[in-house]
């Protein structure tokens, strides 16, 4: 598949990597030379300089004939132009990135099909709905739905009493009598493990979790973590990501927004219903308890200053907040949170990457998710007559180490996919597994 | 340095239109056979020398209009008219005392009604008609008329537009001033035609239904009868009346949006709500406490006490019973009513519903704000926060229009009036309600009043009706500052 991206941002690179080793022909277009420059260095792909809305410059690279055209660039004007230009001269799809989410609400509207953009990424909007999720599923460090939350993957911090501590899966799995959720990840000193039968689960350990329904609070009680109810939620900063978590949290939750900016806050307060807006500064700790900072059930940073997240976020743990969501931006700290102690690190970038990602594998992998937390990828395959994983059950098949099948889905039934489990056309699998085991596990859905 | 062209430009315009409108009462005096017709044509005729004379005189004015040239066109052109609207009574005779006509007239255009005649039905009808004309003109406001008809006011005319117009801050209706104006003036002459209609249907005579529709929709307050509209032994002129005066208390804004189908707007808009609220509340517990404690019939208790909630609640005047002699607790509620107003951007006069809406939830906002010292919590109106400085300038607008009240109080109880003739006087005619309580209630008139209490109170009556600010920023030192 070729691929072009526009824009050689964090977004572009971070995109162009995950493609390159899914072996996709990238092609990247940048104008600045030292981020062409460190893209060539990091990843496998072909850099060219050069504007992205230049005519001249898109036939060169061929455009005419690839199969994606992605605008990422920080520009969502320049974006949507790259997506309408690359469309008129061949591309075969296009992604445009923006920030307008009003553009995705209207796609209809504005027929912007016809227009020539095929698909909208905002990265403000899908990180607002993660942290509105989060917040929603709060004992959770990280969780994903499939098949509308019939079948659920569940990243969780296990607690200090947690039942299961110093005990391997497989006499956890007798703790599971009604076979409804599993253990399919193990996140422990920044590695991530496939647990077998006998690997020992250990104190302070991450455990991935793949669960049903009913199965979601069994897990819960396992791994020492209840789910209190709160109400109280203290947002950091009236950014875009800022505004939109709380339009999603205002009906459940009292959420309180501190703003510095005092013409802002009063936009703000002017813009959103049920929300109290504070005046002040983020790294006023006596700001923060005055409203009353250790009631507060998840504190959310999402100002424009990394630093100012994570600090704040320390804040907030140490008055006792359960849950802390940081937005940082420099990619490479993704996987501190768990070290600095804060619950999750979000950077919008990686997840708009993830996002654009998940639309270009589609094939026979019908979505496939990043995990913030961990170096690991879950993918949802449909099952194909005739491909190696249909030939016998899970545990005589050699499956790769280094993956795990975690569930099915079949006629509408979800299942947690113990060894005895032997997968049928039709199914859909969700596979849990480390990057270099991706083509393996391909090998057997082919 | 102040471009006084335009200024005196503007004023003799005025003084023309008046002109015009005098000679609208000429057919009338002509056709009821009257003496009249002279003393319109003579006033019409000094109305026209003096506007020529000053249009002569600006003819190559710079057509430049600054803040302080806009505050005092509306001033001085209100004052214009007021003098020049005098020229009808004093001409005729009717009223030879100049102070009396003055009050009179200033009554009439502010829309007050308060009279100092003590028997109106022996007038010439073209004189009637002349007090009706007045309060109509009043009621929209002579600003936005020329805006409405004449080009010349185009740059600035939003300023002129809103320093006349009632209420915190002016909306257009259409993107252009003119357009606005037009809008506004066809709602108005439309209203008064169908309450006109209305009224003829009910019985009254073509000449009594045009003056009270022009009195109701303008929330004047003149009437063609001593008695005032309970003169009329009608039901249905009674509710007809009742209801007019309550839409020409709605924004005119939100009229114009119920006219064209969307009643939804009306429906949401808070204050529309508020009114209407206020209106029905006071009305069933007015009505209820007159049937209960003065055991009037049932029938009679909802008529009158609805009427007259909306009359004084609107700022318009009319009668239909005494309601100080009801019993003590409606006198109050009555009172409380003067200081109510109906809607921004209506007729009517008094404080204005969304000003109360706007103190009332700051005020509750405050305590709020005790607790959460930091917060940035709005006043919202209709979903949409309040600009702070709209906030600030409704709170020094209800405490100034209080000083203003009390200082009236005592100036007219210094002149000899009882306690509660004295603040009746003060908040009818800056409320430019017109019957107030003690003896200048509804039943009562104003002709008592000492020569100079009259003055003052015209000024207040003018104070009212172009909301304070416009007029008292011509009394500050730095209105005249050159810088």
């Amino acid at each position: 598949m070729k691929i072009i991206i526009a824009g050689a941002g964090e977004v572009g690179v971070h995109l162009a990597r995950l493609l390159a080793d899914q072996s996709q022909d990238i092609i990247l277009v940048d104008r600045d030379k030292a981020r062409l420059k460190y893209a060539e260095a990091h990843t496998d792909v072909i850099v060219v300089r050069g504007d992205a809305t230049s005519v001249s410059i898109m036939e060169e690279v061929g455009v005419k004939n690839c199969d994606l055209l992605i605008a990422a660039t920080d520009s969502e004007a320049t974006n949507i132009t790259i997506a309408i230009l690359g469309k008129k001269l061949g591309a075969n799809k296009t992604i445009a990135r923006i920030a307008n989410t009003e553009l995705i609400h209207n796609y209809e509207k504005l027929d912007l099909k016809s227009l020539g953009i095929d698909s909208l990424i905002s990265p403000e909007k899908l990180a607002s709905e993660e942290i509105a999720f989060l917040v929603k599923q709060s004992a959770f460090t990280d969780a994903f739905q499939f098949e509308k939350g019939k079948l659920n993957l569940i990243g969780i911090h296990l607690g200090d009493t947690a039942p299961i501590i110093d005990k391997t899966i497989r006499e956890a799995a007798d703790l599971n009598p009604h076979l409804n959720f599993m253990a399919v990840a193990l996140h422990r000193k920044g590695e991530t493990i496939i647990p077998k039968g006998d690997t020992k689960i250990l104190r302070g350990d991450d455990c991935y979790f793949i669960a049903q329904q009913e199965g979601i609070n069994r897990v819960l009680n396992l791994t020492g973590n209840q789910s209190i109810p709160f109400k109280n939620v203290m947002v950091l900063g009236g950014s875009k990501i800022g505004i939109k978590t709380c339009q999603s949290l205002c009906k459940d939750y009292n959420i309180k927004l501190i703003e510095q900016d005092r013409e802002k806050a009063f936009e703000l307060a002017d813009q959103l219903e049920n929300v109290l807006v504070i005046h002040g500064d983020a790294r006023d700790v006596e700001l923060l308890e005055e409203e009353n900072i250790e009631q507060m059930g998840v504190f959310i940073a999402v100002t424009g200053n990394s630093e100012t997240n994570i600090m704040s976020c320390l804040v907030a743990k140490a008055h006792g907040v359960r849950k802390t969501i940081a937005l940082v931006e420099n990619m490479e700290y993704i996987h501190l949170s768990k070290t600095v102690g804060i619950d999750v690190f979000l950077n919008k970038k990686l997840i708009a990457a993830s996002s654009i990602f998940q639309y270009v594998r589609k094939g026979n992998v019908i979505s496939s998710t990043m995990l913030r937390g961990i170096n690991a990828e879950i993918y949802d395959y449909e099952v194909k007559a005739r491909s190696r994983i249909t030939k016998k059950p899970l545990r005589d098949l050699k499956f790769p180490k280094k993956a795990v099948v975690g569930g099915a889905v079949r006629n509408g039934e979800t299942l947690i996919t113990m060894g005895d489990f032997q997968a049928q056309p039709g199914d859909k699998l969700i596979v849990f597994c480390l990057p270099e085991s991706v083509r393996k596990v391909e090998a057997f859905f082919k | 340095m102040l471009n006084w062209g335009i200024i005196i430009n503007v004023l003799g315009l005025l003084s023309a239109i008046n002109g015009i409108f005098m000679l609208f009462c000429v057919p009338v005096a002509y056709s009821y056979d009257e003496a009249g017709v002279d003393s319109f044509l003579y006033s019409a005729l000094i109305c026209f020398v003096l506007g020529g004379f000053l249009l002569l005189l600006t003819k190559d004015h710079k057509k430049e209009l600054k803040k302080r040239e806009g505050y005092l066109i509306v001033t001085l052109g209100w004052l214009m008219l007021a003098f020049t609207g005098t020229l009808p009574f004093v001409i005729s005779g009717v009223i030879p005392n100049f102070t009396d006509a003055f009050f009179e007239t200033i009554s009439g255009y502010t829309t007050t009604g308060a009279t100092i005649l003590t028997d109106i039905e022996v007038l010439p009808h073209s004189i009637l008609f002349w007090r009706s004309i007045t309060h109509w003109i009043g009621g929209m406001g002579i600003i936005v008329l020329t805006i409405a008809i004449l080009p010349l006011l185009g740059i600035g005319g939003m300023q002129l537009f809103a320093a006349e117009s009632p209420g915190p801050s002016a909306d257009k209706m259409h993107p252009r001033i003119k357009e606005t104006a037009k809008r506004l003036w066809a709602i108005y002459v439309f209203l008064t035609l169908i309450e006109t209609i209305l009224l003829i249907g009910g019985g009254m005579t073509v000449f009594d239904a045009v003056n009270h529709a022009m009195s109701t929709i303008s929330t004047g307050g003149f009437s063609t009868k001593n008695a005032s509209v309970a003169f009329y032994d009608s039901e249905y002129i009674h509710w007809i009346i009742t209801l007019f005066m309550f839409i020409a208390g709605i924004n005119f804004t939100m009229t114009y949006f119920a006219l064209k189908g969307n009643f939804n707007k009306l429906l949401k808009n808070e204050e529309f709500k508020f009114y209407s609220l206020a209106a029905i509340g006071s009305g069933l517990f007015v009505s209820i406490i007159v049937w209960l404690v003065n055991g009037q019939p049932l029938e009679q208790s909802f008529r009158e006490g609805f009427f007259m909630v909306v009359a004084i609640g609107t700022s318009t005047g009319f009668v239909t019973a005494d309601y100080t002699l009801w019993s003590p607790l409606v006198v109050v509620i009555f009172f409380w009513l003067m200081f109510m107003g109906a809607s921004a951007g209506s007729t009517s006069g008094g404080v204005k519903v969304v000003r109360h809406l706007i103190i009332l939830k700051n005020s509750l906002l405050e305590l709020k704000k005790l607790i959460h010292p930091s917060a940035i919590i709005p006043v919202k109106l209709n979903k949409k926060a309040v600009p702070e400085e709209i906030v600030f300038n409704v709170l020094s607008f209800i405490l100034i229009y209080l000083l203003i009240f009390i200082f009236g109080a005592v100036v007219m109880a210094s002149m000899g009036l009882d306690f509660k003739t004295a603040i009746g006087a003060s908040i009818a005619c800056i409320g430019n309600i017109g019957p107030g309580i003690g003896n200048v209630g509804p039943m009562d008139n104003y002709s008592e009043i000492p020569m100079l209490g009259k003055w003052f109170l015209s000024f207040l009556m003018l104070l009212g009706r172009l909301e304070l600010f416009t007029v008292l920023i011509l009394l500050t030192p730095f209105f005249w500052r050159k810088n």
